[in-house]
């Protein structure tokens, strides 16, 4: 059953052109509003370069939306693209290992989805986007490739019920935005705004003067001050009312779903086999309010991306994720009660050469030698910290997981399985020895790879720790 | 033995300390050069003080580092380098003052590669390079014949283990 070469939606147009628009505006704002009247030649090329562009960009959307088309067969989804070069991109769908969509705004104005398949590898094409399709569409996708993910397992065909796990309340919400502290965040954009301002008008001395005006009334100022903060809070909370809300976590014997959002509706599918370990990250505000993040580490996500769908609902009591966690991964059982390593490692520990110290007392005995005591800062801060590395890291292993969490500021606990590993290194240099301890180390598939490093093992664990590993077929 | 762990058998050529003498005086003396240049520019233009500084820290690190790469290491990691392949790991082991024990399944390996420089095919040896998912990793300075074997072997044990299961079947 092959089906002819589809185009996206025509709409594909307009969502790229509202997309350029976007990226374009502040240019044409500063070229054609702010310096309206500046003859300045830099100005003058300027809004040529700008309307060329933009009719550049016009233009190729038009010829993308035109040349580009994907055809789905039960095995592969097939690519064409390209209106010089042809390109032809053909994708498996058993390597696809999970997606997720992004219905924006405009999006949802025609009735559209964006769809995107995440494989196992990193680099060029790691990723397979279907950029604007109907929902329609979407389901039909996604129904090839629930369909062929199935048929190993289960034959009967029936689609499996799910499960929902988890939905956000608006206490959860506002519990979401004080924690995040992104009511915080006014405070840089206002300063932003102010020197952005002060760029273009000459504000600062009617600022300057406001100041000393502000000042002698203090009150005033208090006002203000209340003020912002309570636009900012509420701004807080609408922001993460948006990006937050609707927030649903459901699974099938197969997949974890996670939906979320609101005006822009995020949704992320994961195969439950795919999954390479866990996360669970606790930031100190998080850990006074007993909250925790969870994550799902897969080959194909990417570590650090701005929208971290790949987590589970970021600001969820311990307990309650816990417990999800534990229906929906049964194989990744987090164990709480951990072994912290002996006292004498964290000898060690502080035994370790102080890069940083020495780095700072050359450079500042050459350059500025009378601020030679910023050394000494280095110094306790160093300290410091690998006191609080030490107070914080453990290791536990357990069956087929094996569990560390390291981290003072943003506590981590990472857990993974042993099929799951991808290679192991047991190393230990002479003070080691001396101490009778190892550093083990083990990667786990993601993009970028993932390498845990676990410093201060004892030697018979670190013995133990690779023979596990090494065991490996002979025990199953 | 510090870790109770087995420990690989296969051992690299002997050849290896030549080979890393000659290629780690190469680069040692090339960049000791390029510090020399720069020192002489650096008197001769009058280049800020700090410049000269670094670079004599700089020229006294290498010295002390040549001295080390060219005359001491070579010995210590050709006699501590030790490897195992079998059907289901690859091992390596390597180091005297730092050790190192790898281990990597056959089933993660993805690809293997020899490689040689001039200077190793001057003594006829070969790098052989593992990679897997995540990393990649160097058996160096074997005998020609040995490593044409183990690429032949290794690429057959990685491919029989790619049928056996699935990604994602097992345990998790």
């Amino acid at each position: 059953m092959t089906h002819f070469a589809k185009r996206y939606h025509p709409a594909y147009i307009i969502v790229e052109i509202v997309s350029t628009a976007k990226g374009q505006f502040g240019f044409y704002i500063l070229l054609f509003l702010l310096k309206a009247n500046s003859t300045a030649g830099w100005v003058i090329w300027g809004r040529y370069a700008l309307l060329a562009a933009t009719a550049v960009s016009v233009l190729s959307i038009f010829a993308k939306w035109l040349f580009n088309r994907y055809e789905l067969s039960n095995e592969t989804i097939l690519f064409r693209e390209g209106m010089f070069v042809k390109k032809q991109k053909t994708v498996s769908w058993d390597r696809i290992h999970s997606h997720r969509s992004n219905t924006t705004f405009i999006h949802r104005w025609f009735g559209l989805t964006s769809l995107t398949m995440e494989t196992g590898t990193s680099g060029e094409n790691a990723q397979f986007e279907f950029p604007v399709i109907t929902q329609g569409e979407k389901v039909r996708i996604l129904s090839y490739l629930e369909q062929k993910q199935n048929r190993d397992e289960s034959k009967d065909g029936i689609k499996p019920e799910r499960t929902v796990h988890f939905q956000a309340t608006r206490k959860d919400l506002i519990k979401a935005s004080f924690t995040s502290l992104s009511f915080l965040a006014i405070f840089p954009l206002l300063s932003a705004i102010y020197f952005n301002l002060a760029d273009f008008f000459s504000i600062e001395e009617s600022a300057e003067s406001a100041w000393h005006y502000l000042l002698d009334h203090v009150w005033i100022l208090i006002v203000l001050f209340l003020a912002a903060m309570i636009l900012s809070i509420f701004i807080a909370f609408v922001k993460t009312y948006m990006k937050y809300g609707n927030y649903v976590i459901s699974d099938d014997q197969e997949r974890i779903y996670i939906d979320k959002g609101i005006g822009n509706e995020v949704s992320y599918s994961i195969s439950k086999n795919k999954v390479q370990a866990v996360r669970v990250e606790q930031s100190i505000v998080k850990r006074m309010l007993g909250l925790v993040s969870i994550k799902l580490i897969s080959a194909g996500s990417f570590e650090g991306e701005k929208e971290e769908i790949s987590s589970l609902y970021p600001f969820m009591p311990k307990r309650e994720a816990y417990d999800m966690l534990h229906t929906i991964l049964p194989h990744y059982p987090i164990k709480e009660e951990m072994e912290r390593f002996p006292l004498k490692v964290l000898w060690l520990k502080l035994f370790q050469p102080y890069y940083l110290t020495i780095a700072a007392v050359v450079g500042l005995w050459i350059f500025k030698r009378e601020w030679i005591w910023i050394a000494g800062i280095a110094f306790g801060v160093s300290i410091l910290l690998r006191i609080l590395d030490y107070w914080f890291t453990s290791y536990t292993r357990h069956n087929q997981t094996v569990q560390i969490r390291k981290g003072g500021w943003l506590n981590e606990t990472f857990i993974t399985h042993r099929d799951r590993i991808q290679q192991v290194t047991v190393k230990h240099d002479w003070l080691d020895r001396k101490f009778g301890v190892a550093t083990i180390m083990f990667s786990n598939r993601a993009n970028p790879s993932h390498e845990s490093l676990l410093f201060g093992v004892s030697k018979e664990e670190a013995g133990i720790f690779y023979e596990w590993y090494h065991k490996k077929s002979v025990s199953n | 033995m510090y870790i109770n762990i087995t420990e690989p058998t296969q051992t690299i050529s002997i050849k290896a300390t030549k080979v890393w003498r000659i290629s780690n005086t190469i680069g040692h003396t090339a960049a000791l050069l390029l510090i020399g240049a720069l020192m002489i520019c650096s008197d001769r233009f009058d280049w800020y003080d700090w410049i000269g500084i670094v670079l004599y820290i700089l020229g006294v690190l290498f010295i002390v580092s040549s001295i080390f790469s060219i005359f001491i290491e070579p010995i210590y990691l050709q006699r501590t380098w030790r490897y195992q392949v079998d059907h289901e790991f690859v091992q390596l082991k390597f180091g005297k003052v730092q050790q190192q024990h790898i281990l990597i399944p056959m089933a993660k390996v993805e690809y293997v590669r020899t490689e040689q420089g001039p200077i190793m095919r001057r003594y006829d040896l070969y790098d052989l390079e593992i990679g897997t998912t995540t990393s990649s990793h160097k058996i160096p300075a074997i005998p020609a014949n040995v490593a044409k074997t183990l690429k032949a072997e290794i690429a057959t044990f990685a491919k029989i283990r790619d049928k056996d299961p699935k990604e994602g079947e097992l345990g998790a």
